[in-house]
């Protein structure tokens, strides 16, 4: 055993070293984390792809009928006063997936959800339904479909 | 390990924070010109919850509308404060904090190049970037107390430095190891979109046959990717470190003509100034009266704060340069010239040919 003495730190010494290797993991666990889907959070993955998209929106009513929401909608609503931003503003021409393809529908379904929830004076819909057309970086179309949440 | 020993001296070296002012300065016109967008729906009565909006986490806090407008107006007043250096540290907090607010409260608002400018602000925040070139300071010197000079602990800056570098190599190796992207399908479809509003504009058919073919995108694409690996590279290689500034530049310029990135081609811009050496010692520029436009140039143009200019007798232009020793005549008007910011594109490459006619020098060099 050595009779050295090893210096004390302060704690504010380990404290900024703390901080330090913190922070880098945080940094890069979050670009690793952008691999596995949306959402991008400081994942820095800018232009991901060149892939495109369209969607044609329903409201789906007690009948089962599907009624384009660009035709009349119970209390006067219309998609784009509802929905904007990242393109999801104007589904119904072909665009850009802003930050790729799963971003786009991981958000187009929340808006879904968000104009079912959120439309009160609309006493017929049961649920919103969006047919979604996308080609990923230039590849075959492809149709997905996504159902809003079931109004109550 | 030596690298990592010399991490962990560096974590608690003072350095000198002024070259930061500059971005500072800078943002609080982009925090405007970002929440400018926001404020002008507030003013219509438009708030995030009356449309879509998602947040990322059930836990995060939802503001009101109103509460979220008065939060709005609070970013661009404290970014406006933050500017001009009036309560500095306090202004550029409280801004960091609403425009990191505003980016997660919907997924709907998150975008990477408002990111940016979000790291860049709470870099900013726990800096001294207010003790010069600001109202605290000037009101300190009236009351008799300057400030102490804007030096602190350097782990703040290898953290922003280390976000910002990660930044070009997390977009550059997403690229790269994508085969749509280094392949050159991504860019040529991307410019395919553009192809008709090209031609409407004028452009020769034959010329956007050949930046739309696969050939051409087939290089393009790798020049993109490993243009964004070299600069986060280079930017943390000290021997690198001014090729990899000098090349971002045009890239972020590129950036902008070709793309919508908002706010970031200024913040990324803007941010290069983290890059610059924060040494206490400042360069002695001792300038002659007959250049005496110079010198005043010079003292105008130093915005991160590298030199101490005097003037003396005779006309010739002598820099003492802690890495290259004495330099006289145009090699000195070449090193002073690549040192300050708004000439630093067009003089690093004739100062880069006097430091080779002259011979080698330290590794560090290029880092200052």
């Amino acid at each position: 055993m050595s009779g050295v003495a090893v210096p004390e730190r302060p704690a504010s010494y380990w404290l900024r070293r703390f901080v330090v290797v913190t922070f880098v993991v945080l940094s890069v666990t979050a670009i690793v984390r952008g691999y596995f889907g949306p959402p991008p959070v400081f994942a820095w993955r800018m232009f991901p792809e060149a892939s495109v998209w369209q969607a044609e929106i329903y409201r789906v009513d007690d009948a089962g009928d599907r009624i384009d929401v660009r035709d009349s909608w119970p209390g006067g609503y219309t998609w784009p006063t509802l929905v904007q931003g990242k393109g999801l503003g104007n589904p119904f021409d072909e665009s850009g997936a802003v930050y790729g393809v799963d971003s786009t529908l991981h958000l187009l379904q929340g808006s879904l959800d968000w104009v079912a929830a959120n439309t009160p004076d609309d006493h017929e819909t049961v649920r919103l339904e969006a047919v979604v057309t996308y080609r990923h970086n230039g590849r075959q179309p492809v149709v997905v479909v996504l159902h809003s949440e079931e109004r109550s | 390990m030596s690298w990592l020993r010399r991490i962990n001296d560096a974590i608690d070296e003072i350095v000198d924070y002024r070259a930061l002012v500059p971005l500072r300065i800078a943002a609080g016109p982009l925090v405007l010109l970002h929440l400018r967008p926001l404020l002008e729906l507030a003013a219509d009565g438009v708030t995030y919850r009356d449309r879509f909006w998602m947040p990322f986490v059930s836990w995060f806090p939802a503001v009101s509308g109103d509460v979220y407008v008065v939060l709005l107006w609070a970013a661009a007043f404290f970014a406006v404060l933050m500017s001009i250096g009036l309560f500095t540290r306090v202004a550029t907090a409280t801004t960091a904090a609403i425009v990191g607010y505003n980016l997660f409260v919907s997924q709907v608002h998150y975008h990477h190049n408002r990111t940016f400018l979000f790291v860049l602000l709470i870099g900013l925040a726990v800096v001294p970037v207010g003790r010069v070139f600001s109202l605290d300071a000037l009101l300190a010197r009236r009351r008799g107390k300057p400030l102490p000079p804007p030096t602190a602990r350097r782990w703040p800056l290898m953290l922003l430095r280390f976000q910002v570098a990660a930044v070009y190599f997390a977009s550059g190796f997403s690229k790269l190891v994508d085969p749509d992207w280094f392949g050159g399908t991504v860019t040529r479809i991307r410019v395919e979109w553009y192809s008709a509003d090209a031609v409407a504009a004028g452009v020769p058919e034959r010329w956007v046959d050949l930046f739309g073919s696969s050939g051409f995108h087939a290089g393009f694409a790798k020049v993109v990717v490993l243009t964004e690996l070299f600069i986060a590279i280079g930017l943390l290689t000290p021997r690198l470190r001014a090729t990899a500034i000098w090349v971002a530049i045009p890239f972020h310029v590129a950036i902008q003509i070709s793309a919508s990135v908002q706010v970031f081609t200024f913040a990324a811009l803007t941010a290069l100034v983290i890059w610059v050496a924060p040494t206490l010692e400042r360069r002695r520029l001792v300038i002659g009266q007959r250049r005496r436009w110079f010198a005043v140039a010079v003292r105008w143009l130093d915005w991160t704060g590298r030199f101490a200019v005097e003037t003396a007798g005779g006309g010739d232009v002598e820099m003492h340069d802690p890495v290259r020793g004495r330099l006289v005549g145009g090699s000195a008007v070449a090193r002073t010239l690549s040192l300050l910011p708004l000439s630093f594109w067009l003089a690093a490459p004739v100062d880069a040919a006097t430091r080779r006619a002259v011979g080698p020098t330290s590794a560090s060099d290029s880092a200052r």
